[in-house]
């Protein structure tokens, strides 16, 4: 027995012990208790989230995986950067860990901060296959905090995943709960009137989408550090410390918005790299994300950590408190946001892409004259899908809530807003603490348009699934600038193995270095990759069944100093992994 | 940096402290806290600098009525401030430094000195000229000389937004020590 990991999950600060540590990890049948449910799911080292991995920058980590499922296995550590063998994706990175056998990693830890892990076989992290990794940095932070805590989300779904898969599969809006009525339309006919009623809910089904879709899979309970809302995950505290949280969100599919009533915020890492400091009221975190914040209760009372799902449909919540067994008010859950017209995006060719909204790409339609009479434009053309983009806008449900951010559409329903009317976290205000790399002109430009058909839970890229698509191919040495265009209604995390996602705010050599960026519907987002790593690696939704149905690639990187040490990797397992 | 050394520090610090406690020693900036010292009262020099986001040192020992002449440097990429104060006049400047952010006074590693001495409409400017603080460019090097001549629980600290919220202030420790410089008059 090297070391136990177990002792630190939830507990205070553990001084690294690590010089070069060795690490052990068993894969576990679990039973998961949520409070609203128990389920049978998997764990690591006989729990479900499983340890708190805490290296050291600079350490060369050993881990032994054991597996003691009947199935393959396999652990890819998010966000790190490491040899592509050692990025524990099946089919790409190796083979796999066949059931009862024990497969050792070894890597270099080269960066710190927060950071997790999880199985990348079949849906086992949605069955609860995760982790968390803490990595201490050699010389000192640029931020001081007396303790801290891992704050890791995840939505717990009563429904094995596989079988939440199959049933997408036969019907998409089976976990919708969400759907607009009869009752809705009519309602919409009162307030908006007849036509622009219709043909908003014409243009919707024209999209095989729905309003509501703001989240495809409803019906979870949402956990903190593994506990359900009402098994009250507790952080203790005393009055006047620095708190940092260390929020991972390790969900299947759900986006939560994250605030403590009571207490500013201030975000100081994103995706495990520094950002310049930013004190919001809440934050949005997106699947596979981590925003580190650090708060500073000045009273002896408890504080609610309360994360509401993007769609509303589901919260976690979590205490920090002096002593053991106080509670905080616990807030409700706010009404669920409605999809706009905005949010359709580049869908019937109009562009509404935040990024580029000039007036021009609106095809010379006169949106003033429009306002007043789109009725009567709407009348002459009744419903002419061709003509939807010389629709009245305005009153046809276009706009959302009046907030703005660059980062959602115009008009966007998504745009989230603070609940006590503060400020809210955009990608806007990240900005690199200390830049990681040269600002410079990337040598090319890669499109990726977000795809999908909801009316048979299809996801893809460019419009081609995963195990139709060819590899996409990089050269060792260049910066390539992706560009993301996303023509679906949902949000999509784009996670790029292996090289850092650095994030286009506008803010140059500023712009934050992320390794999973979140594409809202209709908007157009860039971020540019210094191709450094070679070998070959995973680059999908981290929408556990968007990736599962083909919003997935493989990315070669051709050249650099490993050259040719890829070529015996077969690729065994194609599609299905997360 | 340890994580240990920090709940030290934390320790260390007065976190009971009320503002403008004290009697009032007179002169300059609201009393209670100290005020601006003239050269040939300076008994001593105390160095510190500015790294994104935090100082060095972080905690100073002064003795009360002590007159310091602080020579702070920015040697970090970032606009930083130098600001002598009780917790809470440093909440309170962190709402004004907010504005000179959102009117682009301080953008990221630059100063922009046209809009600090900008007019604001009512006879008031953004300029940064307290006699206990300094606001300075990545590279700038100024002296502020200080008299502390109250006894109360203070703190050095940058409230460019964030900086003081994720750690960037140092403790001002009144050591048990004579007071020198009172004693010499």
């Amino acid at each position: 027995m090297t070391k136990s990991l177990v002792a630190g999950a939830l507990g205070l600060l553990m001084p690294a012990l690590a010089l070069a540590g060795e690490y052990n990890i068993s894969v576990d049948r679990v039973m998961i208790d949520t409070g609203d449910f128990v389920k049978e799911g998997i764990g690591y080292n006989g729990s479900s989230p499983g340890p708190v991995l805490r290296f050291k920058e600079g350490e060369d980590v050993t881990i032994n995986v054991t597996n003691n499922l009947d199935e393959a296995t396999s652990i890819h550590w998010h966000g790190l950067i490491l040899p592509f063998d050692q990025d524990g994706v099946p089919g790409i990175s190796f083979a796999g860990i066949p059931a009862g056998e024990t497969f050792t990693y070894t890597f270099p830890v080269v960066q710190s901060g927060t950071y997790w892990f999880h199985s990348h076989s079949g849906f086992q992290e949605p069955n609860g296959a995760y982790g968390s990794i803490v990595i201490e940095p050699k010389g000192r932070e640029p931020f001081r905090y007396d303790r801290e805590y891992v704050v890791q989300l995840t939505d717990k779904h009563p429904h094995d995943a596989a079988r939440v898969m199959r049933n997408l599969k036969m019907m998409p809006d089976y976990y919708n709960r969400k759907q607009q009525t009869v009752g809705d339309f009519f309602s919409d006919v009162s307030e908006h009137g007849f036509m622009n009623a219709l043909s908003d809910r014409m243009a919707w089904g024209d999209m095989r989408m729905m309003k509501a879709d703001v989240e495809d899979v409803q019906g979870f309970t949402g956990l903190i550090n593994g506990k359900g809302p009402d098994q009250n995950w507790t952080g203790l505290f005393e009055p006047g410390e620095r708190i940092r949280l260390r929020f991972i969100n390790s969900s299947a599919m759900a986006y939560f918005d994250v605030r403590i009533p009571g207490l500013d915020m201030t975000v100081v890492q994103a995706d495990g790299n520094n950002v310049q400091p930013v004190t919001v009221d809440e934050f949005r975190i997106g699947v596979a994300e981590t925003y580190d914040v650090i708060v500073r209760p000045k009273t002896e009372e408890a504080f609610t950590i309360f994360a509401e799902s993007m769609g509303r449909s589901g919260y976690a919540r979590a205490t920090l408190a002096p002593r053991e067994g106080m509670e905080g008010p616990i807030p409700s859950l706010r009404d669920a946001p409605l999809l706009t017209m905005a949010d359709m995006g580049g869908m019937h060719g109009m562009d509404h892409g935040s990024m580029d909204m000039g007036e021009d790409d609106m095809a010379g339609m006169d949106h003033s004259s429009m306002a007043d009479d789109g009725m009567k434009s709407m009348g002459d053309n009744q419903m002419d899908h061709s003509s939807m983009a010389g629709m009245d806008h305005g009153s046809m449900m276009m706009s959302g809530n009046g907030a703005e951010d660059p980062f959602y559409a115009k008009g966007s329903g998504l745009v989230p807003t603070a609940a006590n009317g503060g400020k809210f976290l955009s990608y806007a205000d990240l900005k690199a603490q200390k830049p990681l790399y040269e600002d410079r002109e990337p040598t090319r430009e890669i499109e990726l348009r977000l795809t999908g058909n909801m009316e048979r839970y299809s996801w893809s890229i460019n419009g081609v699934k995963y195990e139709d698509a060819e590899a996409i191919k990089l050269q060792y040495g260049e910066r390539v600038r992706f560009k993301f265009v996303n023509e679906t209604m949902m949000t999509h995390p784009m996670h790029l193995h292996g090289m850092w996602s650095i994030l286009d705010t506008g803010a140059g050599k500023w712009n934050p270095v992320k390794h999973t960026i979140s594409v809202q519907p209709g908007t157009t987002v860039f971020m540019e990759t210094e191709v450094d790593a070679p070998g070959q690696w995973a680059f999908h939704c981290h929408l556990s069944y968007h990736a599962a149905s083909g919003m997935f690639r493989k990315v070669v990187v051709e050249g650099g100093p490993d050259q040719g040490s890829n070529a015996g990797v077969k690729q065994e397992q194609v599609g299905g992994d997360v | 940096m340890k994580i240990s050394k920090f709940c030290l520090a934390a320790a260390a610090m007065s976190l009971s402290a009320t503002a403008f406690a004290g009697g009032s020693h007179g002169g300059g900036h609201g009393g209670g806290f100290g005020e601006a010292g003239k050269a040939e009262d300076v008994s001593r020099s105390i160095q510190v600098e500015m790294f994104d986001n935090y100082f060095e040192p972080e905690a100073i020992e002064v003795s009360q009525g002590e007159t310091v002449r602080f020579v702070i440097e920015n040697n970090g990429s970032l606009v930083h401030e130098f600001n002598i104060g009780t917790p809470e006049m440093h909440e309170a400047h962190q709402k004004e430094m907010m504005m000179m952010v959102e009117h682009g006074v301080i953008q990221g590693g630059k100063l922009n000195e046209d809009m600090m001495n900008m007019d604001m409409g009512n006879g008031h400017t953004m300029k940064h000229d307290d006699p206990n603080s300094v606001l300075l460019e990545p590279g700038q090097k100024k002296e502020i000389i200080w008299t502390f001549s109250a006894k109360t629980s203070m703190e050095f600290a940058c409230n460019v937004p964030g900086h003081y919220q994720s750690g960037m202030y140092g403790d001002v420790n009144f050591g048990g020590g004579a007071d020198t410089h009172a004693s010499a008059h």
